[in-house]
């Protein structure tokens, strides 16, 4: 965590839901939820040009500043938890908050920062694999790290780290992501293995259909027991004596 | 062969409301870039594969390719001068149903020069706009 916590002026939304929302996002504000401390949720919107800036320079930790009101949450320390964007990824549209204490200890996640060039990778078609690029710790907000560096330089070919490899900043901070989850790999591009599903030969033009043939069997078996007294005839069969004749079209 | 699944439940399907934004699978989850559709489609199986190869001809051996999407829809096909009716027409080609937003190829292990050029190629080849996208550092 830096050393000054950014101020953040938040306004208490009166309207909730996605018309509402979308009206508030037109005017420059994101709106957003501050949750915590067994306290009730409250439903707040933020100036998008003071706030996005500050998330994206790394800003985690905030302190809400409400002019004007005697709300309850004015002066709270608040910790971004959660950010939803739009369908291309780009636009923030929401945040969530929680209400924390510097001195309590909270789960969040930090962003992992690979550094130095892998011997590994010099080696011909070696490539670097970065599944995630954050891990989910517990600490204290007043020790919350903005990235967790995770040195690369002595990695090499067919080698990884895993998450418990990773030297966290402080001592009582707590790893919560699973310590076998891959951080970083290095393994060597091999010749790509055409799908299973493009070689299983003519056969694969029309996919087997879930339960057909146990249908069909089920069928047979049924046409091999004798018909029911009083079942309609086969097509093309002769009426049953007496049957009433068809009505002609 | 291009794409399409082993197993189905049902043989043919409906066609579909074709309106929403992506909501899932919309952002790099497995490599450093993506190429992201920037419109609808239904993509059949054979553009993917023409997506693949012609990614997999420009990396030649470096970097990874990761295909996104499934051709898991069937559409079926009229053949052409035959009247209307007498039932629902055979599967033609599977398709992936590609909404805005949707992530469609991903590249790991190249610098962005050389997935900007790989993705370049890769665009030409799909019906819809596409982009370049790297992957989202905010937490």
């Amino acid at each position: 965590m830096k050393d000054r916590v950014p101020k953040i002026s938040a306004t208490v939304r009166e309207r909730n839901g996605s018309r509402f929302a979308k009206r508030i996002r037109e005017q420059g504000r994101l709106p957003g939820v501050i949750y915590g401390h067994k306290m009730e949720p409250v439903s707040v919107s933020f100036d998008t040009r003071e706030l996005v800036p500050q998330i994206e320079k790394g800003e985690k930790v905030f302190k809400l500043d409400m002019p004007g009101s005697t709300h309850k949450d004015e002066d709270q320390m608040v910790l971004l938890k959660e950010l939803q964007f739009d369908y291309l990824g780009d636009t923030i549209i929401h945040a969530d908050f929680a209400r924390v204490d510097l001195n309590e200890r909270v789960k969040t996640k930090v962003h992992v920062r690979l550094q130095g060039e892998a011997i590994g990778l010099k080696s011909a078609g070696a490539i670097l694999m970065h599944p995630t690029n954050e891990i989910e710790i517990e600490c204290r907000v007043a020790d919350l790290p903005d990235e967790v560096v995770v040195e690369i330089s002595g990695l090499g070919l067919n080698e990884l780290i895993t998450a418990d490899k990773i030297k966290l900043p402080a001592a009582d901070m707590k790893l919560l992501t699973d310590p076998h989850s891959i951080i970083a790999q290095i393994i060597e591009a091999k010749e790509e293995v055409v799908a299973e599903a493009a070689v299983v030969g003519a056969d694969a033009a029309t996919p087997e259909v879930i339960g057909e043939k146990e249908r069909a069997e089920k069928a047979a078996k049924d046409g091999a027991a004798p018909a029911k007294p009083g079942a309609a005839p086969a097509k093309g069969a002769a009426p049953a004596a007496g049957a009433k004749p068809a009505a002609k079209k | 062969m291009p794409l399409m699944p082993k197993r189905v439940k049902h043989r043919k399907e409906f066609r579909r409301v074709r309106d929403r934004k992506a909501t899932k699978a919309n952002y790099v989850a497995y490599g450093d870039y993506g190429l992201q559709s920037m419109e609808r489609c239904w993509l059949p199986g054979r553009v993917i594969e023409a997506g693949r190869i012609a990614a997999q001809h420009y990396l030649k051996r470096e970097g990874k390719l990761f295909i996104r999407v499934f051709p898991d829809k069937p559409i079926s096909k009229k053949p052409l001068e035959t009247r209307m009716g007498t039932g629902k027409a055979d599967v033609d080609y599977w398709a992936a149903r590609i909404k805005p937003g949707t992530m469609i190829f991903e590249i790991a292990g190249v610098s962005e020069a050389v997935a900007k050029k790989a993705m370049i190629r890769v665009a030409m080849k799909m019906p819809v706009k596409t982009r370049l996208v790297s992957r989202r550092v905010v937490v």
